[in-house]
């Protein structure tokens, strides 16, 4: 079975070969272009001590490259649609399964070397884009930690493996129980955009209990590495969290007014407006996912897809075994 | 090789089609004794019939004494037609002028003949395939 | 598995959707080493019937079985039944040489040159991909593709429907060709009853969803007889035999019966009926059973 599955899909996992190919070469040339400029910046601003202002003064990537970059959100949802859905519903529609399940190989065997083989290619592919993404970030992530936050998240590490695996395995699910092979394409990219987005910006916050600190109004949160901001605020004197004011050094923002008896304008430096904050009592607080869960984060949510995968799997092989071709 | 045809529009069973068209390739001298008939697989693949069918007009001819089935090799004609059957022609010949005479007298004509003798024809034909 | 198995058995058999039932309460027997010719209107449920004997479709009510087994039970019964579905579906953009790479990894028992031989024969390229071919051509290949390999039992599902008349006549001469190789059992349907009589010996007909006739060609048209007779009262034919259809005019009544013995009435004269006449009797009478009564001249009932 396996020559069959490959002579079917030949043509098109060659165009998608050539497609990573270009978009690895890309990544290669603009990512050590900018680990080269990144490597740079720190030697020189650790001669001058200004490495803390890097944010402001290092610009790396370009708009067009980071927004390539956020467009793989959208090769797991290609493979489903475009691999995944035609999977069964195209060989139902055009009759061919008349010619395949009549030959010596059972439905299940059929099923089992297509969605094996179709899964397998859409994680090696969605890892291989994720490998090269996550590489491209280095300088960016080390630059803005902000890889644990929605989006950056998502393009890195391994869930996007996950997000391959599960969209296939939906596709696929998705082409079987619906007869039209468009109707079941529309319904895999809805279905997938719905879940994704669900998972990422309500699920994901709960997959460990976020951690509140509170800390001086003076400082900058004390966590280490790329942590995941949720909420962050300020802690009034009467005790209570207001997320209407966001204090940190060098920055105050509204829109609850800072207390009358500080000083503030234009001529006053924000620090010694922060320090009378401090000691009206203000405190900050912020809600976070610490830096150090970023990796059992991905793996929590890799889980979560693969464990969708399988069962959409599941319903398939059942229904496959139950349907008039 | 003799070759076979079948008319799909005659009325007449295709396995007796095939015995007649044997049976007129002899008279004609085209087939003689030893000579090789067509294999089951040839004929039915290329007149589009039933193998069973060119069985059936082989054991016939079988059966008539007309040819004989060697096993592995094919069927092959074992007599010429003999100059006793041109005799007997000519005298049934004879009998079926004087027959047509009388229809006629009768007042038939050609068409009617026909389809008396087709009649006692096909209801012989049944008779023996009984 | 016995000498008596038989190609296909069905007791029952029924499949339904939503409301209507495509085939209802179907038994039958087919046994090997015959090429049975599968006939009813369109709708009547031959495809049904061909489907759920290749494992396609799942029966609502009762059971089939292919030569003791059931439909597609696990390789070993695929392997024995060959299957073309109506209109030969294969992958368009494939060529006939891939088709044969397929059907050799996808069965182990696989005669891979037989089908090319038969193929360069009928001067079909092997490489040119087979949404090009023409539907004689494509449904030659679909032919040797189940023929290589090697099934016991092969269902075509109007298989010379859609063919010009040249094209059906190779098609069936390939089919009477492998069937004289011996060890095949065929069951082709088809509304053309002409194209049957040449290469089937038996016969299975249904009309509206039900068996009408399962049998030896022969033996059904030696039951069939067409009565002529004067216009008269039918009650004792109809009692005593099977009437398929009835035509009166002014002064004669003919009627297509299946006997149950022999006709005592001298008014009544037997006639033999051909297979493409029966078959239509049979098809018309559940078609219209009213209309019979209408075409006499200015008659009435």
């Amino acid at each position: 079975m396996t020559w069959v599955i490959w002579r079917q899909y030949r043509a098109t996992a060659a165009i998608a070969g050539a497609i990573l190919a270009a978009f690895a070469v890309l990544l290669l040339i603009t990512g050590l272009q900018d680990a080269a400029r990144w490597h740079a910046a720190l030697a020189s601003c650790a001669k001058d001590g200004t490495c803390g202002n890097l944010a402001q003064t290092v610009s790396l990537g370009s708009g067009l490259l980071t927004a390539l970059t956020t467009l793989t959100l959208a090769v797991p949802l290609l493979f489903g649609m475009f691999w995944g859905s035609p999977a069964v519903a195209r060989e139902r529609e055009t009759g061919t399964v008349q010619f395949a399940w009549t030959q010596s190989v059972t439905r299940w065997r059929w099923l089992s070397a297509k969605t094996g083989w179709l899964l397998l290619a859409g994680a090696v592919f969605g890892g291989a884009v994720a490998g090269i993404v996550t590489w491209w970030y280095a300088p960016l992530n080390a630059l803005h930690q902000h890889q644990f936050t929605p989006v950056y998240f998502d393009i890195q590490g391994i869930v996007p493996i996950g997000y391959a695996v599960f969209a296939m395995a939906l596709g696929i699910a998705a082409g079987t129980l619906i007869g039209r092979s468009l109707a079941a394409l529309a319904v895999t990219g809805g279905v997938f955009l719905a879940i994704r987005l669900v998972v990422t910006y309500w699920v994901r916050v709960h997959y460990m209990p976020a951690v509140t600190t509170i800390y001086s109004v003076t400082q900058n949160l004390p966590s280490k590495g790329a942590y995941w901001p949720l909420v962050q605020g300020v802690v009034l004197p009467g005790g209570q969290l207001s997320t209407s004011l966001t204090v940190g050094p060098g920055y105050i923002m509204g829109p609850l007014p800072i207390p009358a008896s500080c000083p503030a304008g234009q001529d006053q430096p924000i620090s010694s407006t922060l320090a009378c904050m401090a000691r009206l009592g203000y405190r900050s607080f912020a809600t976070y996912q610490p830096g150090y869960r970023f990796w059992p984060f991905q793996f929590i949510e890799t889980g979560i897809f693969v464990a969708l995968a399988a069962a959409l799997i599941a319903v398939t092989f059942l229904v496959v075994r139950r349907r008039d071709a | 090789m003799i070759e076979f045809h079948l008319n799909n529009r005659s009325g007449v069973a295709p396995y007796l089609q095939l015995i007649r068209q044997v049976r007129q390739a002899l008279r004609l001298g085209l087939l003689r004794a030893g000579d090789q008939l067509p294999t089951v697989k040839d004929v039915a693949g290329s007149l589009a019939i039933n193998p069973n069918t060119v069985l059936k007009a082989y054991r016939s001819l079988e059966y008539e004494g007309l040819a004989a089935a060697k096993p592995g090799v094919g069927t092959f004609v074992t007599k010429t037609v003999s100059d006793e059957s041109v005799v007997a022609h000519q005298r049934l010949s004879m009998e079926l002028s004087a027959w047509v005479g009388r229809a006629q007298q009768a007042g038939l004509d050609f068409e009617d003949m026909e389809a008396l003798f087709q009649r006692a024809a096909r209801a012989a034909a049944q008779e023996e395939a009984v | 598995m016995s000498s008596t198995t038989a190609a296909i058995e069905a007791h029952g058999l029924g499949k339904r959707y939503g409301h209507r039932w495509a085939l209802a309460d179907c038994t039958l027997t087919i046994p090997t080493g015959h090429v049975a010719g599968l006939v009813g209107p369109n709708g009547a449920g031959k495809t049904t019937l061909i489907s759920l004997a290749t494992g396609m479709l799942a029966p609502t009510t009762g059971t089939v079985e292919v030569l003791g087994g059931a439909p597609a039970d696990g390789p070993d019964q695929l392997a024995r039944v060959g299957y073309v579905a109506q209109n030969t579906p294969t992958y368009a953009a494939l060529s006939v040489a891939d088709h044969l790479r397929l059907g050799a990894h996808m069965n182990p028992r696989w005669d891979g040159d037989s089908a090319r031989d038969r193929l360069s024969r009928l001067n079909i390229p092997l490489d040119a991909a087979v949404g090009t071919l023409s539907g004689g051509q494509r449904a030659q290949v679909a032919l040797a593709l189940t023929l290589a390999k090697r099934p016991k039992v092969l269902l075509l599902d109007e298989p010379v429907a859609a063919l010009d008349p040249l094209a059906r006549r190779h098609f069936l001469g390939t089919l009477a060709d492998a069937v004289a190789e011996g060890g095949l059992t065929v069951v082709l349907s088809s509304h053309l009853v002409a194209d049957l009589e040449r290469v089937c010996d038996h016969l299975i007909l249904l009309a509206s969803s039900r068996v009408q006739l399962c049998g030896d060609i022969d033996a059904l048209l030696a039951e069939h007889r067409v009565l002529v007779g004067p216009r008269k009262d039918t009650t004792a034919i109809e009692r005593d035999h099977t009437v398929v259809q009835t035509e009166r005019t002014a002064r004669q009544t003919t009627m297509l019966v299946r006997l149950n013995g022999p006709v005592a009435d001298p008014d009544w004269e037997a006639a033999d009926v051909g297979l493409e006449d029966m078959v239509l009797a049979y098809m018309g009478a559940d078609a219209a059973p009213a209309i019979a009564e209408l075409t006499a001249v200015g008659g009435q009932r």
